[in-house]
């Protein structure tokens, strides 16, 4: 579905990031889809149309810093890491599927969406996360104890400062053995290995040095072969 | 009251060559290292069983799959204990067959290959099991029922040829003390198993398979290397020409390898100065031998006790004291250890006795006092190193005198006096049925265990003990006269010099 000058369409469930460029050909457009993932440019920054507004408190971030660009709906970096999203008015119940994308982001508006209101598991992995904007119905992902500050304002609430809440529940066996806590999002922990241990279950720790193990091995197994094979089987007769 | 060979040392060890030494120690060490790779396995039963289940964490915080419950070969640490249960039953079943194959293969075949050629593949095949599995990570139930059933038979390669080289190389003069003195090769191996796979169990318990593998091939590439078979490959004359003929009563003590005599083709056992026929007996008819019967399934009993200990005691520590499995294989050392000493010093008393009832007797009623104590021993682990070493000494000592010693007795009766045959078929017939019970009982342990808990598994051991008593004092066998002269040689903990397993 193509407008008659533009191109521009939103095909949700597409595979792949897609944007659409018009060519002439004669005296008809075309309109041509162009997989956007060589362009690096994830399809949570085009899901929704439009781009980053003047105002918002993403465009002043992206303005902060030199290295970074404006590109439809996201504020990139070099490498093209997500660092800011914009979804204002997007008529959002859900951020949708695409949304971990964006999980390196470091500040989200989602204001003006009718969100629905649990929105504590879709923020898993946004451990980047200081400022999240939202609509002033949704409370803030993990409560007001995963944020340092939260602002109420005239259209939006902001939420500022994600807090580590490993220390804070004072439970000293919130891993098994081994592990250790580390944030995974506002509000949300995870267990991760404890320094030094690594492998299933963080079972296991250091690393056997194989190249020590079998030089040692080897070298005494064929000395005393010798040394033996001198001493009691050099007058063996054959059998 | 006969004092043993011991104390006529002087004359004794002047006749031993280095290459006496030499073989002494190849034999011992390489038993030793077989047996400490059969340890191993019981070693890293804890890690074993966390890295086949998933992780059972029952809080709100998120365990990340990958790192916490990618492994669902079992679905919880019960069922995985059942299968290690189902592997030690596999392993002793497939060992006691390949005993019996060995015996008819050795005699026809050089021992030296046999013997390097068994802790070679051993070795081979425990590195598959444990390294090769995990650094692929292919876990497979099937692959390791198989891999455990060759590693049982190849194993079984071990025992006959080591008695055998042993036998072919000292005499019967001093057989005993020399013979007391190398039993002590399984408990050796223990220990060896034990120290070396706590100090590798941080990395990983396919490190343990690892090293414990790789020292046995070594170990199998210089037994081919140094290994005389016996003293007529350089010339030296065999023990046959040597043979005193006083010490008749030694017969039993190197008689083996199950039910064939296949494995004696060098030296001949003669009863005093008669040189009997030597008579086979049917199996049938060895088994209706008075006290053939009662006293194997008595053994049976006591070596599914003993057995038990030896397979489960590092997991035992781990699961119920909550211990740290490195430190609970280091202290299940102490059973070894108790377990040397019992063999040594019981057997020195009932050798001095001249009795050996009233000593079996008197051990296994204090070793069900030990098993009770050791089932309440606090949570501290000198105590219960403590008790760990009483109770292997209790446990450990009559399990190696009927072993060795009753076994010997029992194939000296008059009935069948002369017959080697008779002898290596009576060891068979107790050996075997023992091997057998020890096998059943570790799939009974762990399935107490797993529906009732290791305080019932005690009470289990101190039923499977308790049966000894009663049938020690019945009949004939109360009074029990040791032959002339025949010294009780075994110092191990745990299994005795005559027969394997």
């Amino acid at each position: 579905m193509t407008s008659l000058y533009t191109c521009s369409a939103f095909i949700p469930g597409q595979a792949g990031s897609v944007r659409l460029r018009s060519h002439w050909i004669g005296h008809n457009k075309y309109c041509r889809m162009v997989i956007l993932e060589d362009e690096g440019l994830s399809w949570i920054c085009i899901q929704c149309p439009g781009s980053v507004r003047n105002l918002s408190e993403v465009a002043l971030y992206c303005k902060q810093t030199p290295e970074l660009m404006l590109q439809a709906r996201c504020c990139l970096n070099q490498k093209g890491t997500i660092l800011g999203l914009d979804l204002q008015n997007c008529s959002l119940k859900d951020p949708g599927p695409n949304f971990p994308q964006a999980h390196t982001a470091v500040i989200i508006d989602l204001q003006a969406n009718p969100l629905e209101d649990d929105l504590a598991n879709i923020f898993r992995g946004f451990t980047q996360l200081q400022t999240l904007i939202l609509p002033q119905d949704v409370s803030c992902p993990g409560g007001i104890n995963a944020w340092n500050t939260v602002t109420f304002y005239m259209n939006n609430q902001t939420c500022q400062g994600q807090r580590n809440l490993c220390n804070s529940t004072g439970d000293q066996e919130m891993c098994p053995e081994n592990g250790s806590c580390v944030p995974d999002g506002p509000g949300l922990l995870q267990c991760v290995c404890a320094d030094g241990f690594h492998g299933y279950k963080c079972m296991r720790q250091g690393s056997f040095s194989l190249l020590m193990f079998f030089g040692i091995l080897g070298s005494t197994t064929l000395s005393v072969s010798i040394l033996l094979w001198g001493t009691q089987r050099r007058k063996a007769k054959a059998s | 009251m006969a004092w043993p060979n011991i104390f006529q040392r002087g004359t004794l060890f002047s006749r031993f060559s280095h290459h006496h030494v030499v073989v002494f120690l190849l034999t011992f060490f390489s038993y030793s290292l077989l047996h400490a790779s059969r340890k191993t396995f019981s070693n890293v039963k804890v890690s074993i069983s966390k890295q086949w289940t998933p992780s059972a964490f029952n809080k709100s915080i998120r365990l990340p799959v990958e790192i916490w419950s990618s492994n669902h070969l079992f679905p919880s640490a019960e069922e995985a204990t059942l299968f290690l249960g189902t592997l030690d039953t596999i392993f002793l079943f497939s060992y006691a067959v390949g005993l019996f194959i060995s015996g008819i293969v050795g005699d026809r075949l050089n021992l030296r290959w046999v013997l390097s050629f068994g802790m070679c593949s051993s070795a081979l095949v425990v590195f598959v099991f444990g390294p090769v599995t995990e650094w692929l990570h292919f876990y497979n139930k099937g692959l390791y029922c198989c891999l455990w059933i060759g590693n049982g038979l190849l194993q079984s390669t071990g025992w006959p040829c080591v008695v055998a080289v042993m036998g072919n190389w000292f005499g019967k003069a001093g057989r005993g003390v020399v013979f007391g003195l190398w039993s002590a090769c399984a408990s050796v191996g223990n220990i060896l198993g034990a120290c070396l796979a706590s100090s590798v169990l941080q990395y990983g318990y396919e490190y343990a398979f690892l090293v414990t593998a790789a020292v046995q091939f070594a170990g199998g590439i210089i037994i081919f290397f140094g290994l005389l078979v016996s003293p007529e490959e350089i010339g030296i004359p065999g023990i046959e020409a040597e043979e005193n003929f006083e010490e008749d009563s030694h017969r039993p003590l190197i008689n083996d390898a199950e039910n064939e005599d296949e494995y004696e083709p060098n030296y001949s056992i003669q009863e005093g100065s008669t040189i009997t026929q030597v008579k086979a007996i049917s199996f049938y008819q060895a088994c209706c031998l008075p006290g053939v019967i009662p006293y194997s399934l008595a053994y049976a009993c006591l070596k599914l006790v003993n057995y038990s200990f030896f397979f489960w005691l590092p997991f035992y520590l781990s699961n119920n004291f909550g211990w740290k499995e490195a430190e609970a294989d280091k202290l299940s050392i102490w059973y070894d250890v108790g377990g040397i000493i019992g063999g040594t010093l019981q057997g020195f008393v009932s050798d001095v006795l001249q009795k050996r009832a009233p000593v079996l007797a008197l051990s296994l009623l204090l070793a069900v006092g030990s098993l009770v104590g050791y089932s309440r021993s606090p949570n501290d682990k000198s105590i219960n190193a403590l008790l760990m070493a009483v109770t292997g000494f209790f446990i450990g000592g009559p399990s190696n005198m009927i072993s060795s010693a009753i076994s010997a007795d029992l194939g000296h009766q008059e009935l069948i006096q002369g017959s080697s045959e008779a002898l290596a078929t009576v060891t068979g017939i107790v050996d075997g049925t023992g091997s057998i019970g020890a096998a059943v009982g570790q799939y009974l342990v762990s399935l107490i265990q797993d529906n009732l808990g290791w305080m019932w598994v005690f009470y289990f051991f101190i039923l499977m003990v308790q049966a000894r008593p009663s049938s020690l004092v019945r009949g004939a066998w109360s009074s029990l006269e040791l032959p002339q002269g025949c010294v009780l040689c075994c110092h191990k903990g745990r299994f005795s010099c005559l027969t394997a397993f």
